[in-house]
């Protein structure tokens, strides 16, 4: 991230954007991408609107459109009544505004955030996340984060990076779609422990059973075959055996078991 | 230019935006009065110019000053990591540099001008004293701002060199006074011609000017160590990016 924002020398490889090779056309670059550093490094001296039209005149704006833009910004980050304070006497909260307001303050082609609602309270990582959603119909964001959760909700297209290699890229529903086919789907029963395990495990389409016991009900954990949907035929199955049911369900696999998957099979491989 | 007239501002806007600015005008002024009045009242009777005393004076302080006016312009930047933000904006590194500079020479010379009014205040309240020889306080003015200019680079490059704002201070400290003493330094050398060791030395060169007697050698020399001093604290900031 860095190394598009032109921050520092890719050490191989080349990087562009929007066209420009971030290291030969830089200032270029630099026009057209809004960085906001994991840090969120802030002049604490500075009042919130003087740091903004500071910035704003640093990346080239004056006059008039500086001042629509630095209202336009504290408007869409909801910085409007803190506009006047001194930045260091901000919350953390707060003070993540203002560095996303500083990055959309040239409206640049590209936004890039590094784990931009890191160390935020739940109202404001909402608050956040819509206005990243609100943006990136007019911006293209890129944006980084190790809280999968939040990956799956807010972006469209999602790359996992290991050790500096791109280990998976696709859709967020593609690449969270490659874990379906191998469903798990779970069934809590009361019974006899080894008879339903049994069933099960001679059942069409389960490869593996897992059981854990509480008292009475038993939670089975059965893994699928590829592309098979077999709870209809599980639930044939239970209301035949009369087995009273309190659970099942087919387990969806998010991006965290995507992330797993990906990285730990990568690091295998590179020991091997 | 435009963009270097904005850090301009922002770093003259910094120094008084915090406390930084006011304390070290007050330190600075009263200390070197208090110099300025001490050597006076030593050297009553002697031959020794007014002028030469006060920016004698000026010059042990401005030290300091320029130690700590420039430890933080890029140290700093370093250690909060606001330099990311600003080397993210689409700046030259060369605009980043010189505006920098700018704003700290800029702050160094308000904090030193009172000072200089120091030898008028004497002359008006003691009636001994019949007139001040403007000509020899311009001339201390000169080679005090060329001083400043190139103690100012020379606390810059440094300042570039560490995130860590007490070695920068230290560092450009001795850095300066090295400079000042150079000249001092080289004739002692063996085999050194004086001649060349008294073009050198800082400090007769600045007796000189306070005397009135302003040499454009000196200034020559000055303006162009400066330039050098500059162009490598460019180079430093660019070499961040070098493969």
């Amino acid at each position: 991230m860095r190394i598009l924002a032109c921050y520092l020398p890719p050490s191989g490889g080349k990087a562009t954007v929007a066209g420009y090779d971030v290291f030969r056309d830089s200032l270029e670059v630099r026009r057209r991408v809004g960085y906001l550093p994991e840090n969120v490094p802030l002049y604490r001296e500075m009042r919130v609107y003087e740091y903004l039209n500071y910035r704003g005149k640093l990346k080239g704006l004056s006059g008039r459109e500086l001042r629509s833009r630095v209202g336009q910004v504290l408007e869409s980050a909801g910085l409007v009544d803190v506009s006047r304070r001194i930045i260091g006497k901000l919350s953390k909260g707060y003070r993540q505004r203002v560095g996303l307001a500083d990055s959309l303050v040239h409206d640049p082609e590209l936004l890039i955030l590094d784990e931009p609602t890191i160390g935020l309270d739940p109202n404001q990582i909402r608050h956040i996340r819509n206005l990243i959603k609100e943006l990136s119909e007019r911006h293209t964001v890129l944006l980084s984060s190790h809280i999968l959760h939040e990956v799956e909700m807010v972006c469209e297209r999602v790359l996992i990076i290991n050790e500096g290699r791109v280990v998976a890229s696709g859709k967020t529903e593609d690449l969270t779609g490659l874990m379906k086919e191998h469903a798990v789907v779970v069934l809590e029963v009361r019974g006899s422990r080894s008879q339903i395990t049994d069933k099960l495990k001679d059942f069409d389409g389960v490869e593996g059973v897992e059981c854990e016991s509480a008292g009475e009900w038993h939670r089975f954990t059965c893994e699928c075959g590829r592309g098979e949907d077999v709870q209809e035929r599980l639930f044939a199955l239970v209301s035949a055996e009369k087995w009273p049911v309190r659970e099942l369900r087919t387990e969806h696999k998010s991006l965290e078991d995507v992330f797993v998957a990906v990285t730990s099979n990568g690091g295998e491989e590179d020991s091997e | 230019m435009k963009t270097f007239l904005v850090i301009w501002r922002r770093e003259l806007a910094a120094c008084f935006l915090s406390p930084v600015a006011y304390v070290t005008m007050v330190s600075f002024v009263s200390v070197s009065a208090f110099t300025f009045l001490a050597q006076v009242t030593r050297n009553a009777g002697t031959s020794d110019p007014l002028s030469v005393l006060l920016f004698a004076s000026i010059i042990v302080w401005l030290t300091i000053l320029v130690s700590v006016i420039t430890m933080r312009l890029f140290a700093e930047e370093k250690s909060s990591g606001t330099l990311e933000a600003l080397m993210t904006a689409p700046v030259t590194d060369a605009e980043v540099v010189l505006g920098k500079y700018a704003g700290a020479l800029t702050f160094v010379t308000i904090v030193v001008a009172p000072a200089v009014a120091c030898i008028f205040i004497l002359a008006s309240l003691s009636p001994g004293i019949v007139s001040v020889d403007a000509g020899a306080v311009t001339g201390g003015c000169i080679i005090i701002f060329l001083v400043s200019a190139l103690s100012v680079a020379v606390g810059l490059l440094v300042s570039l060199m560490t995130r860590n704002q007490i070695v920068a201070a230290i560092a450009c400290f001795v850095a300066i006074w090295c400079v000042l003493l150079f000249g001092w330094l080289v004739s002692s050398v063996p085999g050194v011609p004086p001649k060349l060791a008294a073009h050198l030395s800082a400090m007769s060169q600045i007796e000189d000017f306070a005397r009135g007697s302003v040499d454009t050698r000196p200034v020559v020399l000055y303006v162009s160590c400066t330039g050098f001093v500059l162009f490598a604290a460019v180079r430093l900031l660019e070499s961040r990016r070098w493969k």
